[in-house]
């Protein structure tokens, strides 16, 4: 279209771009290469060989014990809130119908909490099954066999108490016990009955028992001991009225010299007492000023007096029933160390916390849980007030001593029962030999009850009484006599299978019986 | 130049010579018509011969032509005009701009194309109507102008609206692809929305293949303003508006309050609550809400000579929020400019210089819904109320946050685009032209946490009214900086000749890579002794003594892109079109055997008003059958390096006091990760008839999304741990219509009136083939699942409320509903509700687009209306399923069933009643609008008059922005989030979209 007067060379230009582009082009490898940045993935992860090559994924599955959903509001809202322990607390309409209805029954098929909860210890499975996948197949990692062993053993008891939880909570539930190599393969498992979830539970429980350190040292204080393999084991056959493989687990606990009853019931629940000789299992939680709430649980929190200012400690969820109170014998110092009353006059005498702190008067609730309440100076040390540092007690070792003198009296051996009975009372009486007779019925029955309303006080708020009711068998009748009218042993023992999931399994996954 | 000249007149000569007529030689001027702007490069040809001249740079012409022969004068984009000589020596011309848009250029990738040679859909929009509205996010403009565009604007100061073209096409990013001038972006937040000349939409894979595996979801290129040819120019924009929230949400007052929550009370069994202290009657929405001021202003100067063309634009936007105390500041500078070193080289630089500062809203819209009518605000200054104990540990003193959270951070980021490029034509043909951009982006955040506030609690029963003031807080800064680098380069030649003067060619090739990099940089100090005071010039981090609570993180990030990619054009006769694209794409965010994809289209065009056997029929003018395909790749925004086995460092183990670091893996990766890969085909028709005053194009389309990245939480084994992978696809389908009509009436009256609208069915044809399983969004509202449109809405439809028991025995229930519960529908027909009897409830993404623009000019005076809408989908009120605390109630509540009769909607007063908060058709509304979007009203001074004081032109004008719109919808805007392709349509206090009345001038010098 145009005429040129002044054609500049083509070649020059042709030559000079095909130059640009065939450099760019060669250095295609470099400049498509990206790491990302300030990240590491699996392949180059510094491994810190110093505390075992498997720790950091360990450590992994550990963190995930102080997640929300497992070890704080579902959690409390489905073992202790259904029990006869404790109400909801807090005001009447918090929470909703997900709160309510684990008081009341029946929980509804989405109820947010039974769904937090599956998803949590689903979590853990797989956190743990991480573990054992990089112990088979991580062949960069150099281990000692005993090392893989031990780290094999640690995980096995998170996955163990992970499943413990669920077939308990939920009955039949999909058994996973891998990193599948197609993710799309573990999407849709299958559900696996009860007596399948108990295998897998106790071979985990056996391998952890026989393959853990009686302890760690200082550093580590709160890993998984054998002690804890052997008290879960014991739980887990006692669950199944397996009696004497109960009692063989427990004695491996008792036996084992690593631990006895801390002489005070009263500091056990404060912060001094955390990790102390009695603990057999706890999740461990901490805060400083500049993280008050990345290293704890809120566990405390959810608990804590709904109050307002300095008496805002947390939510006011799960208080200790009117049923709870009434069944401490007359003068059983356990009751106040449970139970933290709120004032209701200004009397200087009522109301008052282990600190000796007057609760202030128009509380929500008329009592809050006692053994969550924390120290007012570590509080004021990390500038919060909600107790994330509050370690969960998960296993102790008077658990242990009264799941022996079940185990014993179900066996025929009263003595051995009476003994282990009367080491928790005695320990409960703090020297006042005027509360809290010893045991000294030979009868069985009667020893039974005995130990069940032992069990009942000394471990009151502590997640067992629902689960104790239901192996009992006498849920039902307890629980509607404790105002829960609703109840129906055949569908209310189990939470119903989250809708959600069995959403996302496509109908895979089938509900429990009665939803 | 002088040989060309000189050789010029020796052809005049030799025609002279050969023809031996009667010549005069004639002069003139060629301007436009509308402007009075010369036209520089117009050609004047005398017609029946090959002889004429070109207009200089000042629009002047010389000819020598038979003093009865006809001048033919032509400019591309004006309508030829032919006028007889009739012995003058002197004709001065003023072209009209084509109405036709025959000649219509519009903006492609890599290069522009004539609007009629187009096979694929682009819909072009004047910067001038961009302008016109007082917007200070160029995006939100576009809303209702286009077919087949979905734009949802958010009220929120600065805040971005989403765009999405042609529906959903993956379950991640969705978001269009922007090329700014060259530069792809993410966002074109810098740009001031006076000084852009066009922005295009390109909707069909046949045109966006060329973007290649970023181009996916659709693109918009936009092109800033160039000095206009010829001469110095002064432009100055401005408006003033202000924004008002015309719908605010029915909540009851402390009257209604108190009625529903004694009713709540009664139906759980629960004590009354003593309301003896709680006096107040608080409208929390109306103290947080203000009328607030908007304003845009523009000034732009351009200068263009024969050698080099200038312009200079400055721009200031401010928009208030209309939440307290939200505020957004923009401002932008930009120089561009061309020197043509000769007819054979230009090369040219492009620089933007951005700076924004904000305030965030003091406080959340929900608080202030949520919170109880019955508290009032303050005591005194720093002494407010706190919630009644129902709420109080959930839901603060909106007021309260709302004063402790503003001005407390100095929020500001720079930005800087430029680009330089150079452009060479050799031996005739060919074109090269080098392009280098860049993007260097950095914010920079200081803020301030301050001391508690005090409050005063209210006596509740026996607890006494007291002031509490929590200690605990301390005062603590943070910093933070992010800084954003992109660098790119285009290298492309292009080769265009017309053989034979039928087969017209144009073919391009090119070479382009791109980088983006981030850095980002924070930390936190907090004074444990000390209380730092609430004034910016303390807000460092030294400021604390680095012995304090501290914490700080940083992170980056980086990917780069590398392409080659071809274009051919082939044009016989004009008539018949065909249009062949390539793109060869390589990305660093996949793995180096899945990095390179090849992406391309072929598009078809018959122009069959230029057939022999078409030239007769009327009314057409012009009528382009066009059909293409193209397959371009979804991988924008797309995370990178998720093939490799990521990790998640940030948990740790505590045993005792000693916390400990883990890993855990953060996803499980998936090697063979790629992106997701776009088919699809459009056939459509451009047609013109009636002297072309009426216009149409109509688009029926089929897309094909496959490999869609599916982000998967694998169920009942990981909980949190999520599976990204290639899986399923999803296809859209759909028709987009646009039409105009432009007349006149007598000489002054000139109307016109375009409508357009768009469907769109999006099904997800599979969600892969080995995968039994479902992708559950919002908490499985949202479900994504074969043979359904994506995410749609999942649940129960509400039949009624049960009245009495008697009903319960009627009708089909749950083993424990109860007189007042909603009653569901029995889809099943098993004569009970369960979770079976759950369904499709609709979607929230409309299948309907529609909008339309009318305007008309009469002497001075000109008038536009827009109005735009949606139609088909749903809008879920997740603001209504709150429990986790008592909160205010909205009107709705009030005709809660009470007892048999009372109502069939509402359920009873008890959130504790599980079945009436799962979800179901009684939190879904109609999501359908219908928006008067602007009213416009404005008068063009003449311009002889202002001509004498310098003012070339001037507009005055008046507008109303989104004055009226009709939805059924409760929340402040039918418009919910349509951001997360499986989890969209919620109202949780969706941010209200004002009303905008403004006032603006328009001035050029």
């Amino acid at each position: 279209m145009k005429l040129f007067n002044k054609v500049p060379r083509p070649n020059s230009i042709v030559l000079l771009l095909l130059a640009v582009v065939s450099t760019l082009v060669s250095c295609d490898k470099d400049f498509l290469d990206r790491a990302p940045q300030g990240q590491y993935t699996q392949d180059n992860y510094p491994y810190p060989g110093g505390s075992g090559p498997y720790d950091q994924y360990i450590f992994g599955a550990y963190s995930s014990l102080r997640d929300f959903n497992v070890h704080s509001q579902s959690f409390i809202a489905i073992t202790s809130i259904r029990s006869d322990d404790a109400d909801k607390g807090s005001t009447p309409a918090d929470g909703g119908a997900n709160a309510i209805d684990m008081d009341n029954f029946p929980v509804a098929v989405n109820n947010g909490f039974a769904n937090a909860m599956w998803t949590g210890y689903f979590n853990l499975v797989n956190k743990a099954n991480i573990v054992l996948d990089q112990v088979a197949n991580n062949e960069a990692i150099v281990a000692t066999p005993e090392i893989k062993v031990q780290s094999e053993a640690e995980a096995k008891f998170i996955r163990a108490y992970a499943y413990f939880m669920l077939v308990r909570v939920f009955g039949q539930v999909p058994l996973i016990d891998q990193v599948f190599a197609d993710p799309a393969a573990q999407a849709n498992v299958p559900q696996s009955s009860p007596e399948q979830v108990y295998a897998l539970i106790e071979s985990d429980l056996k391998f952890a028992a026989a393959s853990l350190p009686m302890s760690w040292s200082p550093a580590f204080v709160g890993r998984a001991t054998s002690g804890a393999a052997n008290g879960l084991l014991a739980k887990v056959y006692l669950t199944q009225r397996k009696w004497a493989p109960a009692l063989a687990a427990a004695n491996a606990v008792i036996t084992s010299g690593q631990y006895s009853l801390n002489p005070s019931y009263d500091r056990l629940f404060r912060e001094e007492g955390e990790n102390s000789s009695e603990s057999v299992f706890e999740v461990q939680a901490t805060s400083s000023p500049a993280f008050p709430d990345a290293n704890g649980v809120q566990y405390a929190q959810v608990q804590g007096v709904r109050g307002t200012g300095t008496w805002d400690l947390g939510w006011g969820w799960n208080t200790p029933s009117e049923n709870l109170e009434a069944a401490y014998e007359p003068g059983d110092p356990r009751r106040t160390r449970t139970i933290l009353y709120t004032s209701k006059t200004t009397s200087p005498t009522e109301g008052l916390t282990i600190y000796g702190e007057k609760t202030p008067l128009g509380l929500p609730n008329p009592r809050y849980n006692h053994k969550v309440y924390t120290n007012p100076a570590r509080r004021a040390a990390v500038n919060n007030r909600f107790g994330h540092w509050f370690n969960v007690r998960v296993l102790r070792y008077a658990d242990v001593l009264l799941m022996y003198a079940e185990a014993a009296n179900e066996l025929g051996n009263t003595a051995e029962a009476l003994a282990k009975l009367e080491m928790v009372r005695a320990r409960a009486r703090a020297g006042n030999s005027s509360i809290l007779p010893p045991i000294t019925t030979t009868n069985q029955a009667e020893l039974r009850e005995a130990i069940r309303h032992e069990r009942r006080v000394e471990l009151a708020m502590e997640h067992d009484r629902f689960f104790d009711l239901v192996r009992w068998g006498i849920a039902g009748p307890v629980l509607r006599a404790a105002g829960k009218t609703n109840f129906n042993e055949n569908r209310d023992i189990l939470l119903p299978i989250p809708q959600t999931q069995i959403d996302l399994s496509k109908g895979v996954l089938k509900q429990n019986p009665g939803y | 130049m002088m040989k060309r000249t000189l050789m010029l007149l020796f052809c005049l000569f030799t025609v002279n010579l050969l023809f031996a007529q009667e010549n005069i030689t004639i002069t003139g001027k060629v301007t436009d018509a509308a402007t009075g702007d010369p036209l520089p490069g117009a050609t004047v040809q005398v017609k029946g011969t090959t002889s004429g001249g070109v207009a200089d740079v000042s629009g002047t012409y010389t000819v020598s032509a038979p003093a009865t022969g006809t001048l033919v004068f032509s400019f591309l984009g004006f309508v030829d005009q032919e006028i007889a000589i009739n012995n003058r020596t002197t004709i001065n011309v003023g072209l009209a701009t084509d109405a036709k848009a025959l000649e219509e250029v519009v903006v492609v990738g890599y290069g522009v194309q004539r609007k009629r040679d187009l096979t694929g859909s682009i819909t072009s929009v004047e910067g001038e109507s961009i302008a016109k509205q007082p917007n200070v996010n160029p995006l939100s403009s576009l809303q209702g102008k286009v077919a087949g565009l979905t734009v949802v604007n958010s009220g929120q100061a600065g805040a971005s609206p989403t765009v999405r073209i042609r529906g959903v096409n993956s379950t991640s990013n969705t978001n269009p692809l922007y090329v700014v001038d060259g530069v792809f972006q993410t966002n074109i937040d810098y740009l001031n929305p006076a000084d852009i000349e066009s922005m295009e939409v390109l909707r069909d894979p046949s045109s966006i293949a060329i973007f290649g595996l970023q181009g996916g979801n659709g693109v918009i290129i936009v092109t800033t303003r160039r000095a206009a040819k010829g001469e110095t120019r002064i432009n100055f924009q401005s408006s003033v508006g202000v924004q008002r929230v015309n719908r605010k949400i029915d909540v009851v007052d402390a009257g209604g309050f108190r009625r529903l929550y004694d009713a709540q009370l009664t139906n759980l069994g629960a004590a009354p609550f003593d309301y003896t202290s709680y006096t107040g009657n608080t409208n929390w929405q109306d103290l947080i809400f203000q009328d607030a001021l908007i304003t845009n202003n523009s000034l732009s100067i351009s200068n263009s000579g024969e050698k080099s063309s200038t312009l200079i634009n400055l721009g200031y936007n401010e928009q208030e929020g209309v939440v307290k105390y939200n505020n957004y500041k923009k401002f932008v500078a930009r120089i561009n400019e061309e020197i043509r070193i000769n007819q054979n080289i230009k090369i040219g630089g492009d620089l933007t210089g951005f700076h924004w500062r904000q305030q965030a809203p003091g406080v959340g819209l929900n608080n202030a819904l949520w919170a109880a009518p019955i508290v009032p605000v303050q005591a005194s200054e720093n002494l407010y109320y706190s919630m009644p104990s129902f709420q109080r540990a959930q839901v603060g003193n909106p007021i309260a946050s709302l004063n402790r959270n503003t001005g407390n951070a100095v929020d500001q980021g720079y930005r800087v685009v430029g680009s330089l490029f150079a452009e060479v034509k050799f031996l005739k043909d060919f074109t090269v032209r080098s392009s280098v951009y860049t993007d260097l982006g950095f914010n920079n955040l200081r803020s301030y946490s301050p001391l508690a506030n005090r409050f005063i609690n209210l006596g509740e029963g026996t607890a006494a009214t007291d002031t509490t003031y929590d200690a605990l807080v301390r005062t603590s800064v943070s910093q933070t900086q992010q800084q954003f680098r992109k660098f790119q380069q285009d290298h492309t030649l292009t080769y265009n000749k017309t053989f034979n003067e039928k087969h017209n060619v144009t073919a391009l090739v090119g070479f382009t890579t791109l980088f983006n990099g981030s850095t980002f940089l924070s930390g936190m100090r907090r004074d444990t002794t000390l209380n730092i005071p609430r004034d910016r010039n303390f807000w460092y981090l030294n400021v604390a003594d680095a012995s304090m609570p501290l914490n700080n993180s940083g992170s980056g990030g980086e990917e780069s892109y590398m392409s080659f990619l071809g274009r051919i054009n082939y044009s016989f006769a004009g008539k018949y079109l065909v249009n062949a694209t390539f793109r060869r794409d390589g990305s660093s965010k996949f793995s180096p055997s899945n990095r390179w994809g090849n992406f391309g289209s072929v598009g078809l065009g018959w122009v069959v008003s230029d057939e022999g056997f078409f030239q007769d029929i009327n009314p057409f003018d012009f009528l382009k059958l066009r059909a293409a395909w193209g397959t371009v790749g979804s991988g924008l925004g797309l995370p990178a390096n998720l093939y490799l086995p990521g990790l998640v460092t940030s948990d740790r183990a505590v045993f005792g006091e000693n916390v400990n670091t883990s890993v855990s893996p953060a996803y499980v990766p998936d090697p063979n990760l790629h992106w997701e890969v776009v088919r699809g085909i459009d056939v459509g028709l451009d047609l013109r008839a009636l002297d072309n005053r009426f216009n149409a194009e109509v688009t029926l389309y089929d897309r094909t999304t496959k490999d869609i990245l599916t982000s998967l939480t694998l169920p009942g084994t990981a909980g949190n741990y999520t599976y990204r992978t290639n899986l399923g696809n999803i296809s859209n389908r759909g028709i987009e219509v646009s039409m105009g009509w432009n007349d006149q009436i007598g000489d002054d009256f000139t109307y016109s009136i375009s409508p357009n609208f768009s469907y769109n069915k999006n099904k997800v044809e599979s969600i892969g083939p080995n995968l039994e399983f479902e992708i559950l969004g919002n908490g499985g509202v949202n479900v994504t699942r074969t043979g359904q449109s994506i995410g749609f809405f999942y649940g129960y439809e509400q039949v009624g409320i049960y009245q009495s028991t008697a009903d319960l025995d009627k009708q089909p229930s749950f083993t424990n509903s109860l007189p007042g519960d909603i009653a569901y529908a029995d889809k099943n027909g098993d004569g009970v509700i369960t979770p079976a009897d759950r369904g499709y409830l609709g979607t929230p993404f409309p299948n309907w687009n529609f909008g339309s623009t009318f305007s008309a000019g009469y002497k001075g005076f000109d008038a536009l209306v827009e109005i735009q809408g949606v139609a088909g989908n749903k809008v879920y009120t997740q603001r209504r399923t709150a429990t986790f605390a008592t909160l205010n109630y909205e009107t709705n509540r009030l005709n809660a069933w009470s007892g048999p009769g009372t109502s069939n909607i509402e359920p009873i007063l008890d959130n504790t009643r599980a079945n009436n908060y799962l979800f179901s058709s009684y939190f879904l509304e109609p999501g359908d609008y219908f928006r008067f979007r602007t009213v416009q009203l404005g008068y063009t001074f003449q311009s002889e008059r202002m001509n004498k004081v310098g003012i070339k032109q001037l507009r005055l004008s008046i507008s109303g922005q989104n004055i009226a719109t009709f939805s059924r919808t409760s929340g402040y805007t039918p418009e919910a989030s349509l951001a997360d392709p499986i989890a969209s349509g919620a109202d949780n206090g969706t941010f209200p979209v004002p009303a905008i009345y403004s006032f603006g001038i328009n001035a050029s010098f």
